[in-house]
């Protein structure tokens, strides 16, 4: 036994050092094919329509994650309040397709689009205000304020009435679907997160390989240094801020109209809190590590609160705190550890 | 030779303490300025003035006629400031041509794009051609200043402002980066440096012209034989003034 689990250990050892000496670019593009394979064989695989259906509801937290990762791995920019995107994404098609007005109620796809307009206003207010003003913020000042901003829209919503439903939030019945497809539940709700991650991944890839891009990884590296090579720092964290919160927001519309209940605790701190451990977890920075580390530890949650009633939290908790001892970068992180080209 | 930039009685205090008092210099084409004088006599904080990391109080800093003394750091650059830090402040998690691409991307006011030829045009200029490929952080202090400067030149810049460019380095590496200087200028890469040094070995060999600081005000300009023979300097660097 003890000879076949040293040998196990050396075949594992020497493959792993293979691996890192594989370029960087060829691993990470081996890493995507291989997770890509993975996620999009499940419904071909399971039949289990429920599993299927929970699976969607991983992808739509992975976009999520990836919002998060492009502003705190690639930007430099850690933000404790992320959520106050994603859970607004619920309330404001919550709000559009239930509540009677000049222009309301609206139907669903319409009420997506006005959600994400009304969001992207309110990040670029809030990002020109944090960035342009007079005394820019940057780091944990910048964090700070996020963290406020979503535990003001929390009270917000708490005290909101009619609007937002105060502590018991709004439930709605939309369902999702387009061109007569229902999309809301299993295969088709599946097929639907499964696009869109598919879709907000292949931006944010093409986005980070752009000479925007490369400015953004900059920032994150140096801010004076790029404002010395003639750049705009806060127009260019501007942009990226509104584009993050877009993704946080179309992720939120899809996880609470999907739900058919949207509550105060979705634009809190809590939720906020939870996408960075994702991220560290699967290694910021990445792009695929945070797609990982948001499906694991949403399946773990899931599974484990079912089995371990009472300490799945603390088993969680011990994982979590060994992944990070051994994998300072995250899972994918550390995989890409390796010579650049 | 034209006059590139013009600070007029230029004053900057923090609190009561005047760092950078009543300075007033021209900086023409075609010459290296040293910039020198002890700890404390306001080098760094006038450099901070120049580049627009901090505005001065008073006076006024013209650039190609160009009045620049309220305007943003990145304006700056954009009409033809490049600034280099005594700390080394390139991407360290970076490759050394994405580095340098950093400093050719740029497509703001006053457009250069520089093209895949001049980053490896830079590379020669700062011998780091077999490093191209290497991350930053794995290159030493001299590569990593030399890998600045490249980056810095990419965005073609008129008037290069060194601050300490020799701490820190081996003399050969300090021997190099004064040729480097030399060739800048000779192949008109930029039209002017101001270097703020403590080497004056460095400052003799580049420098036509040195100002000397001392408690916010330059006390004297000219060669560097000619500002060592000067009393006021002597007894400035020896403590004897008050």
């Amino acid at each position: 036994m003890f000879t076949l689990s040293n040998s196990l250990v050396k075949v594992i050892s020497a493959a792993w050092k293979r691996a890192v000496e594989i370029p960087q670019s060829e691993r990470r593009r081996v890493t995507e094919i291989v997770l890509g394979v993975l996620l999009f064989s499940l419904p071909f695989v399971l039949s289990d329509l429920f599993l299927i259906d929970r699976f969607g509801r991983y992808f739509v937290w992975a976009i999520f994650a990836i919002s998060v990762d492009l502003m705190w791995g690639y930007g430099g920019m850690l933000t404790f309040g992320h959520a106050a995107f994603f859970g607004s994404g619920g309330y404001l098609v919550a709000i559009f397709t239930t509540r009677g007005g000049s222009f309301l109620p609206l139907p669903l796809w319409p009420a997506v689009g006005l959600a994400l307009f009304v969001i992207a206003v309110f990040s670029f207010l809030l990002a020109t205000l944090a960035f342009r003003g007079r005394l820019p913020l940057r780091g944990v000042e910048f964090a700070v304020i996020t963290l406020a901003v979503a535990f003001l829209l929390e009270q917000y919503a708490r005290a909101g009435g009619d609007l937002t439903g105060g502590q018991n939030g709004i439930l709605f019945e939309v369902r999702l679907g387009m061109f007569g497809l229902d999309l809301h539940r299993g295969r088709g709700f599946y097929a639907l997160a499964g696009i869109s991650l598919l879709i907000v991944y292949v931006v944010a890839r093409v986005f980070v390989a752009s000479r925007q891009g490369l400015i953004t990884r900059g920032i994150r590296g140096n801010e004076d240094r790029v404002e010395l090579l003639g750049y705009n720092v806060p127009n260019v964290k501007v942009g990226l801020f509104v584009m993050v919160a877009v993704f946080a927001g179309y992720a939120g519309v899809l996880f609470y109209v999907h739900d058919g209940i949207v509550s105060p605790t979705a634009v809190g701190a809590t939720a906020s809190t939870q996408v960075l451990l994702w991220v560290a977890l699967g290694g910021r920075g990445t792009l695929a590590g945070p797609v990982v580390g948001a499906i694991v530890l949403q399946h773990l949650t899931a599974t484990l609160s079912g089995t371990l009633l009472d300490t799945w939290l603390l088993v969680i908790g011990v994982l979590l705190i060994v992944v990070v001892l051994v994998f300072p970068g995250g899972i994918l992180g550390h995989l890409n550890r390796g010579p650049a080209r | 030779m034209t006059t590139l930039l013009e600070v007029r009685s230029v004053r900057k205090s923090f609190g009561g303490f005047a760092a950078v008092d009543d300075v007033s210099f021209e900086l023409r084409s075609g010459e290296i300025t040293g910039l020198v004088g002890s700890n404390g006599a306001g080098k760094t904080t006038l450099l901070n003035v120049l580049y627009g990391k901090t505005f001065a109080d008073s006076g006024s800093i013209i650039m190609n006629g160009t009045d620049v003394t309220k305007i943003p750091a990145f304006e700056r650059v954009r009409l033809g400031l490049g600034m280099v830090f005594q700390i080394t402040s390139v991407f360290h998690e970076l490759s050394v041509t994405e580095n340098l691409q950093l400093g050719a991307l740029r497509k703001g006011r006053e457009v250069r794009p520089s093209s895949d030829t001049d980053i490896d045009a830079i590379l020669a200029l700062i011998g780091l051609q077999s490093r191209r490929f290497d991350i930053a952080s794995t290159l030493s202090h001299g590569e990593q200043q030399w890998l600045e400067i490249g980056m810095v030149l990419l965005a073609k810049p008129q008037i290069l402002l060194l601050d300490e460019p020799t701490s820190g380095m081996t003399r050969a590496e300090a021997a190099k980066t004064a040729d480097l200087c030399r060739s800048l200028l000779s192949n008109g890469t930029v039209a002017a440096i101001v270097v703020v040094e403590h080497n004056i070995d460095f400052i003799r060999r580049v420098s036509e012209r040195v100002l000397v600081m001392h408690r916010g005000g330059i006390i004297a300009s000219g060669s560097i034989d000619e500002v060592q023979k000067d009393q006021l300097v002597r007894d400035s660097f020896l403590g004897r003034m008050q």
